[in-house]
C-alpha cells in the first residue's frame, strides 16, 4: 500500500475519545459476574482473557497555572514488550439524555523506554499502581474487570510487594471511537442493562469523587 | 529491513541541485535500477516552555521524525539522543503538550521554520533500495542526501565494504567511512531508529549551514 495513504488512514479519523460507563462488584460476586459476561460477549467458548499491567503515573508541571498535565505509562507484566503512552482527559458527564461520560483517549504504543523518554521531556512521577483483571469484547465495546495493588516498593512489581487498594472490582465498559459517534452510547446503555441486578454500570461524575478527596 | 546509510552529496560549483539530481537519477538507471516510487523523511523540532518546572534549568529540545519506509510510526528523538519509536498517535500527545490552554501556557513550542525534510524517488536494484533526496528548509533547497539499504543484512560490518563501492560511485570520497552515527555500533543489529539518527545528524548539519547561502536549485 502507498506509504501515504497509510499515513493519511490513521491521521483521517483518530480514534481520540471513549465513551465509557464504570461500576464495581465485590471479591465474592467476581466468578458471577465473569460468567455472565462470558455467556454475553464473544468468543465465549475460549478461556476469558486477563492482564496484569503496571501504571505509572507522570506529571509535567508550568510555573503560569498549578494543573499538571498528566501522562501514562502503561506496560504489561506479561507480555514485556507491550508498552504504551496514554492521556485521558477529564470524564464528562454532559447532559441527562447521553447515556455515558465521555473522555478524551489517546493510547499510543510505545518503544520500552518510553518513561525514560517523557522523563527528558520534563515529566516527573507523581505514583504507580498494578493493576490486575480480565477483559472481555463484544464488538467493538470493551468490558474490563479489574483490581488495583499499590506498590509498597517503587519500582518492584512482585506479588510480594504489592498490597491491594480495597476489595473490590471496578467494572468497565468502554468504546473508543472517533469523537461525535454519540449512537454508541445506546449500544452501550444496552448492554448495561443485560449486567443488572449483578452490577450496576452508570455515570458517576468524577468531580464529586475529586471534591470528597479535597 | 536491512542495512541503511545515508550521505550528503556535495553540489559541485556551477551545478545546479536540480541537474545532480538527475544525474544521479540517471547514473542509478543506468544501473539497472527500477523506480519503485517517492519516499520522504521529515522531521519538526519542538522548544520547552522556560516556566515549565523541571530539575534541569536547561531548554528541552526534541526533534519529530518520519520516515515513509514505516508509515505508520513516529520517531521522537531528544538531545541526548534517546529515541522513541511509536504510533503516530504520539503526534495527539505532542498536540497536547503544545496547546496553550485558558491562563496556562503551553509546555512546548514548535520551533518555527525549522521544518526540514528529504524527498524524492526511490529505486530498487538486486538487493539494494538507493534513494535520491533533495534536501528543503523551510521550502528552500539546502542539498541532497542518498541514501542506501542493503536488505539481506543487518549487521553493518559484514556489508560496509559493499557498500562503501556503491555509495563512492555516486557520492564520492564522502564515504570512505561509514556514517558517523554508525560507528560506535558497527557490530550491532541495525534498526530503523538507526536510520533516524543518521537523517537527524545530516539535518541538523544543514540547519547549521543555514547561514551560508543555499545552493542554486
Amino acid at each position: 500500500m502507498d506509504p501515504s495513504i497509510v499515513q493519511q488512514t490513521f491521521k483521517a479519523a483518530p480514534l481520540t475519545t471513549e465513551f465509557f460507563l464504570q461500576g464495581s462488584v465485590m471479591e465474592n460476586s467476581l466468578e458471577t459476574l465473569v460468567n455472565r459476561l462470558k455467556g454475553l460477549c464473544d468468543n465465549a467458548d475460549y478461556q476469558q482473557e486477563s492482564f496484569q499491567d503496571h501504571e505509572m503515573v507522570f506529571h509535567i508541571k508550568n510555573t503560569s497555572v498549578p494543573t499538571p498535565l498528566v501522562f501514562r505509562v502503561r506496560h504489561s507484566l506479561v507480555q514485556t514488550e507491550c508498552w504504551s503512552l496514554r492521556y485521558l482527559g477529564h470524564a464528562e458527564v454532559g447532559d441527562k439524555n447521553r447515556p455515558t461520560l465521555v473522555r478524551s483517549y489517546i493510547d499510543c504504543p510505545t518503544s520500552e523506554n518510553v518513561a525514560q523518554f517523557i522523563g527528558e521531556l520534563g515529566f516527573r512521577m507523581d505514583h504507580e499502581f498494578v493493576v490486575k483483571g480480565f477483559y472481555f469484547h463484544k464488538g467493538r465495546m470493551k468490558i474490563t474487570v479489574s483490581k488495583f495493588y499499590k506498590m509498597n516498593q517503587p519500582g518492584n512489581t512482585t506479588n510480594d510487594t504489592i498490597e491491594t487498594v480495597c476489595p473490590s472490582y471496578l467494572v468497565e465498559l468502554s468504546v473508543v471511537t472517533s469523537s461525535g459517534q454519540e449512537a454508541v452510547g445506546d449500544d452501550m446503555k444496552n448492554f448495561a442493562e443485560q449486567l443488572k441486578p449483578l452490577v450496576t454500570l452508570e455515570k458517576t461524575d468524577h468531580r464529586k469523587i475529586q471534591l470528597a478527596q479535597t | 529491513m536491512g542495512v541503511v546509510c545515508v550521505f550528503a552529496c556535495p553540489v559541485p560549483e556551477g551545478k545546479s541541485g536540480q541537474q545532480v539530481v538527475d544525474g544521479l537519477q540517471k547514473q542509478v538507471e543506468m544501473m539497472g535500477a527500477t523506480k519503485s516510487g517517492n519516499f520522504l523523511v521529515d522531521c519538526e523540532t519542538y522548544q520547552s516552555n522556560p516556566q515549565n518546572v523541571t530539575q534541569t534549568p536547561q531548554q528541552c529540545v526534541v526533534n519529530i521524525l518520519h520516515n515513509s519506509e514505516h508509515p505508520a510510526s513516529c520517531f521522537s528523538v531528544t538531545e541526548s539522543g534517546q529515541i522513541l519509536v511509536s504510533d503516530l498517535l504520539f503526534e495527539d500527545l505532542m498536540s497536547k503538550l503544545t496547546m496553550a490552554k485558558a491562563g496556562r501556557e503551553s509546555f512546548y513550542s514548535q520551533r518555527k521554520g525549522f521544518k526540514i525534510e528529504s524527498r524524492g524517488q526511490r529505486y530498487e536494484v538486486g538487493d539494494f533500495i538507493i534513494k535520491i533526496g533533495s534536501v528543503s528548509l523551510a521550502s528552500n533547497f539546502r542539498g541532497i542526501l542518498i541514501e542506501v539499504e542493503y536488505c539481506p543484512c543487518v549487521i553493518l560490518n559484514e556489508c560496509w565494504n559493499m557498500m562503501k563501492e556503491l555509495l563512492q560511485s555516486m557520492v564520492g570520497n564522502s564515504a570512505e567511512t561509514p556514517p558517523p552515527v554508525l560507528k560506535h555500533k558497527p557490530d550491532t543489529v541495525y534498526t530503523p531508529s538507526d536510520t533516524i539518527l543518521q537523517y537527524l545528524d545530516h539535518f541538523n548539519n544543514f540547519r547549521k549551514a543555514v547561514s551560508a547561502p543555499p545552493p542554486s536549485r
